[in-house]
């Protein structure tokens, strides 16, 4: 069964349409990496799916039943924008509110449960608004975790982190599907962190889905290149250009040769014209790059 | 080997939902200084208004003490907006408490958290209300510590009064709040994007300048103003300490009217929740 299922989805705010005809789908146990520019969308399709806006066209549906119904949303758990977090409480009392506030029986057990699921349980007693950014958003999950949630929404919980965060957040959220058995959409801007825990994607851009699959359909699609440095990059570059079809500098100085060739033809090819390589490996684009090349290329 | 997770959807029942709800506000409520800074205000302001009665060429607003809980009879036009200066000023006081309340909900996420995961908007409007009402029916007893604390000081004040009409009146003030609390909750939940609005609004009406003015233009017209008891503002000041009917027949009229604006007023809050997003 898939977690949400959402056909035809459309949302204007006045004028302007935010969502036109959006589908999506979330297989059940999947982490979600739900991808696009600022004002794809990404946020309008996320509050819908929790409820908080009403969409103006289309179904959604989770684990086969309508959105709205609320025996299925007591099965959730969100972190849009800013946590449901008193300042002025302390992460433990804010736990207790969130379990108390959903009848749950073993409160403290939940509580220390989800702490600790987080990575935050030494920092029970800090008052919220003492906690750092990283720390606010992982007490955010942890309040989304209270009463085992069988979906987790995430809107851009990455966001800001630094690296360590980063990587604490890419545990938990691996953590939360194994433990949990939870399914979890995660949107992102930080496309090198979501690669690394995402089982499938969706990429929204202009209110539309424009591709979704799996990681492994991601890793097969991505085109795998040569990288190299020479003695001298211009006249390399010229020489490359002259054999092969696609090459590109990139940010880290190399070359990038994409035809679909093998080491030792480059390496003998610019040896015969006096070039002497430096540096040469091979390796697959990234998601970051799939996006990019994707947003210019237009609709899969 | 994989795990197997079985999926059960179970719906909160409307007791459990609520029950949650109401343990998280009251909490909130006892955990927040507003809460007893709003009691400290209701308790100094009729100890200050009868306390300065005392002093050397201060204004003799009223004779009897119990004028500062309930006026001698049910007012609507009056020439002095003194006389209005009784219990009810605690609606003004909760308008205000109300309005920081519910605006904390919505800054912090509170309100998306609930509207996500299980809590319907009824409940939401039920718990604010219930919460609320309470707070204020708390500003009503401090009020009245502080009425007692001001005439005592003051002096020169009688303390006459028929006992079971004064603790009716007391009474119906106190479950008017019920009203008035769902009143301000709708204009907070309406108006959640302006805060300064909502608060100056909650203020107008807690006033009551509005049943004032409008009982002025029945006045004048020949209409009259008993009509306007159905209404919020016109059945509290029928809490007073000589209705002219059966003190208990107060009160029960104080609670119809107030359950009745509640009711009104969550099925409003309600619709417009459902019908508009969360932000």
């Amino acid at each position: 069964m898939n977690a949400i299922e959402i056909k035809n989805l459309t949302k204007s705010f006045g004028p302007k349409q935010a969502l036109a005809g959006l589908n999506m789908t979330v297989p059940e146990g999947a982490i979600y990496g739900f991808i696009g520019e600022n004002g794809s969308g990404k946020s309008t399709t996320e509050k819908i799916i929790c409820g908080l806006i009403n969409p103006s066209g289309g179904s959604v549906k989770l684990y086969g039943r309508d959105h709205t119904d609320i025996d299925v949303r007591a099965c959730m758990g969100v972190l849009i924008e800013a946590p449901g977090c008193f300042p002025n409480y302390t992460v433990w009392n804010n736990m207790l509110l969130q379990a108390a506030n959903l009848g749950i029986k073993d409160a403290e057990r939940e509580a220390v449960k989800a702490l600790k699921t987080v990575r935050m349980e030494g920092a029970a007693s800090n008052k919220y608004k003492n906690c750092s950014l990283g720390m606010k958003q992982r007490v955010g999950i942890a309040m989304a975790l209270i009463g085992n949630p069988k979906l987790l929404v995430l809107d851009e919980p990455i966001n800001g982190l630094d690296a360590d965060g980063m990587r604490i957040m890419r545990e938990v959220l691996v953590d939360i599907t194994k433990n949990y058995g939870t399914t979890v959409v995660v949107s992102s801007h930080v496309l090198s962190e979501l690669e690394k825990v995402a089982t499938h994607y969706g990429i929204i851009r202009g209110g539309k889905m424009i591709c979704e699959m799996t990681a492994k359909e991601l890793d097969d699609s991505c085109r795998t290149y040569i990288a190299l440095k020479s003695n001298d990059m211009a006249i390399t570059k010229s020489y490359l250009n002259k054999k092969y079809a696609r090459v590109e500098s990139d940010e880290a100085g190399y070359l990038r040769v994409y035809d679909n060739i093998e080491c030792e033809d480059v390496v003998t090819y610019l040896y015969e014209n006096g070039i002497i390589i430096n540096e040469i490996k091979t390796d697959k684009i990234g998601l970051e790059e799939f996006y990019i090349d994707l947003m210019k290329e237009g609709t899969r | 080997m994989e795990k197997s997770y079985e999926l059960n959807f179970e719906a909160p029942s409307f007791l459990k939902r609520i029950k949650g709800m109401l343990s998280v506000d009251f909490y909130r409520i006892f955990h927040t200084p507003l809460f007893y800074i709003f009691l400290c205000i209701a308790a100094i302001i009729p100890a200050m208004i009868l306390g300065t009665m005392g002093a050397e060429g201060g204004e003799a607003l009223y004779t009897n003490a119990w004028n500062i809980i309930a006026a001698n009879k049910p007012l609507y036009v009056i020439e002095s907006i003194g006389d209005y200066a009784n219990m009810n000023m605690v609606f003004i006081f909760g308008g205000i408490m109300v309005s920081i309340f519910i605006g904390s909900d919505y800054r912090s996420g509170y309100v998306k958290q609930l509207f996500t995961t299980h809590a319907k908007k009824q409940d939401y409007m039920i718990s604010k209300t219930i919460t609320c009402a309470f707070s204020m029916a708390c500003m009503c007893i401090t009020y009245l510590l502080g009425g007692i604390a001001g005439a005592l000081f003051a002096g020169n004040l009688s303390f006459e009064v028929d006992v079971f009409s004064l603790a009716c009146a007391i009474i119906g003030k106190m479950i008017m709040s019920i009203g008035w609390a769902a009143l301000y909750t709708f204009i907070n939940v309406i108006l959640r994007k302006f805060f300064g609005i909502s608060i100056a609004l909650s203020f107008f009406f807690g006033t009551g300048i509005l049943i004032i003015g409008v009982a002025g233009i029945f006045e004048a017209i020949g209409i009259p103003s008993v009509l306007l008891n159905a209404f919020l503002y016109g059945s509290s000041v029928f809490a007073c300490l000589d209705c002219g009917i059966f003190p208990l027949l107060s009160v029960l009229i104080c609670l119809a009217v107030s359950v009745a604006w509640a009711m009104i007023y969550i099925v409003l809050g309600t619709t417009i929740l459902s019908k508009s997003d969360v932000y």
